[in-house]
């Protein structure tokens, strides 16, 4: 038996399932831009902004369903969870943006170490796969596995930001020439990435938990 | 134990247990499971156990077990037919007011067994107030009358004394109000939302410490019944509040705990924002959500 | 966002239009027809009604006079001056329908009573009851007045007031019961499960709240009785025998009016006719009287229709 709120929670999830793909293939042109150089800001603007009207779109649906149908149980988590995870897809969008901005700010650093950047993109692209399918199949144990990953990913962001750091003050110290040095593009604009790449892998661990608590009506608290 | 004398070899048979036997053997029963439990046992207002309830051959309640909880709302949600009436009506012992009903198991009010063959059922009723489904006020009696019906016919004879109480029967039921100055007016002559309030005021006029409401507002319009569940709501502090309502959402506005029951079976029972935000039965989570019933 | 419900094929639709259309005007003349006959046969039960009334009225307001309604009988055959009247049927008219009903109302009553909220349905006892009620409804009021003389008048040694009240007590208590037993039986479960829900005991309910529901309906269930047997002349002509003299004591025998009006009827002579018109306007109009009293007894603030809630 269709019921009229199915209808909504149907259109709903068709939604988030966009977004989720747009999301994802946002973050990965972006980090392909970095990668090689590409200027795509204009395009991953336009994704941004539609990730952007989704997101809205989604809330309002959500309210409208809430007040008409008055969902309870697993409904009702659902469509709370929505709200959340689709805020998480528009935050996807707007760091791809950031990401694209940074290029576009930058200008030269095709000769840049990217190293550091595209090991941690590889882990963030596998979280955010991760958590799309943990989103398809409601999947709640996938959140332990993508919070591990987020730690390695912190840890690799904090360690970047520190070597910059001792590195400078070495050669300020010690005259010891920083190998960060010759090219401040380049170790701003990975620092600034990796930040990046580290707020989205909190945001697939946050739909991680959405999921968890979609399935089981227990939330976990933000770590 | 009240059970209809035609059906008494139907439940010896079928049990193989006298009455009193039936009744020693769930307050042992009750003894064991407070040393077992932590819980503290002595809080609830009303404990019901292994209520079996038959009209005629047909087994309407199978093996009840609840606890009600003092000074709250409790809801009873569930399809037509899945014998909540039933079950509310066996608290006050109306439901042996049908020819052919049979009951076995264990109502403890504070403790003490309804049922013991030494009590008075007409004294039980006068503990335990009752709302029906559709308002039945006495049609030859004027509204104060209608009020004051239960302490009059039950040998109250101070008239000052009944007029304090229908007035603070009134006000509690929030109807004083619209009715102060028309106090003479037949019962009848009242809205139905009225009507409801002041069959509320009637059975609060016996200061009972249960309130039983047999679906309170589906007769009503929308505005009478959410006067009807604020009523409720400040009711609920100084009493205990059991209501039966097919409609869920009556139950999440106002209940604090909620019971759904199944084809004469309970078969969740929790605090009401734990029922309906995360239900642990598959067939409360179907129902809640409409997908049957 | 809603899906489309499918509607049914219109087909169907226009073919039922077609259908109640032809029928059109077939069935307003049945319509016609049907109404035409109602109306003829409510004329027709009227009329004998409204003829025997007037044929009443007209002989009968005549005789009505001072005379008639205050003197004993005279001798047969006497002329109009010595012909005397019909007071002691009226005073035994009204001691032994009272006497009666003294007896058959309560009877009857506590008896409906019982019947309707006492009795479980099926039991031997409340069946048997019954079926002896039923039974009495159709007892021939004869019969009923041979059943008063081989019992009361034999005990007694003579024809009496208390063997004329006996026997149309009888007649009354199965019309009082069956009356009380419905209308107590149509007072909706509800109201007696509120007064049960208040911890007041069966019978309080029963007197308290339900009889002054189903008093209207009792009360003409009394007034049917009374009417009925404030005009039975086979029993009375059995038991109190009919005599020209006023109430003595309970032993002794009585006139009353259907009586009078009998034995008036049956003489050749035309003042006694006259007379007998008089008595019959009489009793119709005591029976009229007696019923509007009691109602307005009852009610206390007139005629209010109390109007069975739902």
């Amino acid at each position: 038996m269709t019921r009229l709120l199915d209808l909504g929670i149907d259109h709903i999830h068709n939604i988030i399932m966009d977004m989720a793909k747009l999301s994802e293939n946002s973050v990965f042109t972006a980090i392909e831009s970095y990668q090689n150089g590409v200027h795509i800001k204009k395009q991953i603007f336009d994704w941004s902004e539609k990730l952007r009207i989704s997101q809205e779109e989604v809330s309002d649906l959500s309210v409208e369903l809430i007040a008409r149908y008055q969902p309870v149980a697993s409904d009702l988590r659902f469509i709370k969870s929505c709200m959340e995870i689709s805020y998480g897809f528009s935050r996807f969008g707007r760091y791809s943006y950031d990401i694209a901005d940074v290029l576009e700010t930058m200008g030269a650093i095709a000769d840049c170490d990217k190293s550091a950047v595209l090991e941690t993109s590889k882990i963030v692209r596998e979280m955010i796969t991760i958590s799309l399918q943990a989103l398809q199949s409601r999947n709640k144990n996938a959140v332990e596995k993508l919070y591990q990953m987020d730690d390695i990913v912190d840890a690799q962001y904090r360690k970047y930001f520190r070597d910059i750091i001792e590195s400078s003050q070495e050669q300020q110290e010690n005259s010891v020439p920083s190998k960060y040095n010759n090219n401040p593009r380049c170790y701003i604009s990975a620092l600034l990435i990796l930040r990046y790449l580290e707020r989205i892998s909190d945001h697939a661990c946050y739909i991680g938990d959405s999921v968890h608590y979609i399935v089981t009506g227990v939330s976990s608290p933000r770590r | 134990m009240y059970i209809d004398k035609a059906y008494v070899s139907i439940i010896k048979n079928r049990y193989g247990l006298t009455i009193d036997e039936a009744i020693h053997d769930c307050l042992l029963k009750m003894e064991s499971s407070k040393k077992d439990n932590n819980h503290d046992q002595g809080s609830y207002k009303i404990s019901i156990r292994n209520l079996n309830v038959w009209f005629g051959t047909k087994q309407i309640l199978k093996n009840i077990n609840l606890d009600i909880k003092p000074n709250a709302a409790t809801a009873i949600i569930g399809p037509s037919g899945c014998g909540k009436t039933t079950l509310i009506r066996c608290l006050n012992r109306m439901h042996e007011m049908t020819p052919g009903a049979a009951a076995k198991g264990c109502v403890l009010i504070d403790h003490r067994d309804i049922y013991y063959k030494t009590v008075d059922p007409v004294i039980i009723k006068r503990r335990i107030g009752m709302v029906f489904q559709k308002p039945n006020p006495f049609p030859t009696m004027s509204v104060f009358d209608n009020v004051a019906a239960g302490l009059k016919l039950n040998g109250v004879k101070d008239k000052r004394l009944i007029k304090d109480i229908v007035e603070e029967s009134l006000k509690d039921a929030a109807l004083w109000d619209e009715v102060k100055h028309e106090l003479d007016k037949p019962g009848i002559g009242l809205s139905g939302g009225q009507q409801q309030r002041l069959c509320i005021a009637r059975a609060l006029a016996m200061q009972p410490e249960i309130l039983l409401m047999d679906e309170p507002t589906s007769a009503l319009d929308p505005i009478a019944s959410s006067k009807i569940e604020e009523l409720i709501h400040g009711l609920k502090k100084d009493l205990t509040i059991i209501t039966v309502t097919h409609n869920m959402l009556q139950a999440a506005r106002v209940a604090d705990f909620t019971a759904f029951m199944y084809m004469g079976e309970l078969i969740e029972y929790g605090s009401t924002n734990q029922i309906f935000k995360n239900p642990q039965k598959e067939l409360t989570e179907r129902y809640i959500s409409g997908k049957f019933g | 966002m809603h899906k489309e419900i499918p509607r049914q094929n219109s087909n169907n639709n226009q073919k039922i239009q077609d259908i109640m259309s032809k029928r059109y005007y077939r069935r307003k003349l049945v319509d016609k027809l049907a109404s035409t006959f109602a109306i003829a046969c409510v004329l027709a039960a009227i009329i004998p009604l409204g003829s025997i009334l007037l044929e009443v009225i007209k002989n009968g307001a005549s005789a009505i006079g001072i005379q008639l309604l205050t003197q004993p009988p005279g001798a047969i055959g006497s002329g109009l001056e010595d012909s005397g009247g019909i007071a002691p049927a009226i005073q035994g008219t009204l001691i032994v329908v009272g006497l009666a009903s003294a007896i058959g109302v309560p009877i009857g009553i506590l008896t409906g009573i019982y019947l309707s909220e006492f009795a479980s349905g099926a039991g031997l006892f409340s069946t048997a009851v019954r079926l002896f009620n039923d039974i009495l409804t159709g007892l021939p009021s004869v019969v009923i007045g041979i059943v008063g003389y081989v019992t009361i008048v034999v005990a007694v040694g003579s024809f009496s007031v208390l063997a004329g009240a006996f026997s149309l007590s009888i007649i009354m208590i199965p019309i009082v019961v069956r009356i009380t037993e419905e209308t107590l039986n149509v007072v909706p479960n509800s109201i007696r499960e509120a007064g049960y829900s208040l911890g007041i005991s069966k019978w309080k309910i029963t007197l308290f709240i339900l009889l002054k529901s189903a008093k209207s309906g009792v009360l003409t269930g009394i007034v049917l009785a009374i009417s009925r047997i404030a005009g039975e002349t086979a029993p009375l002509i059995m038991t109190i025998l009919g005599t020209s003299l006023f109430f003595s004591s309970f032993t002794t025998p009585i006139d009353a009016l259907p009586l009078r009006i009998w034995r008036l009827a049956s003489q050749p002579y035309d003042t006694a006719h006259s007379q007998g018109w008089g008595a019959a306007l009489l009793l119709i109009v005591i029976v009229l009287i007696s019923s509007l009293v009691l109602r307005l007894l009852v009610h206390r603030k007139g005629f209010r229709v109390e109007a069975l809630h739902v």
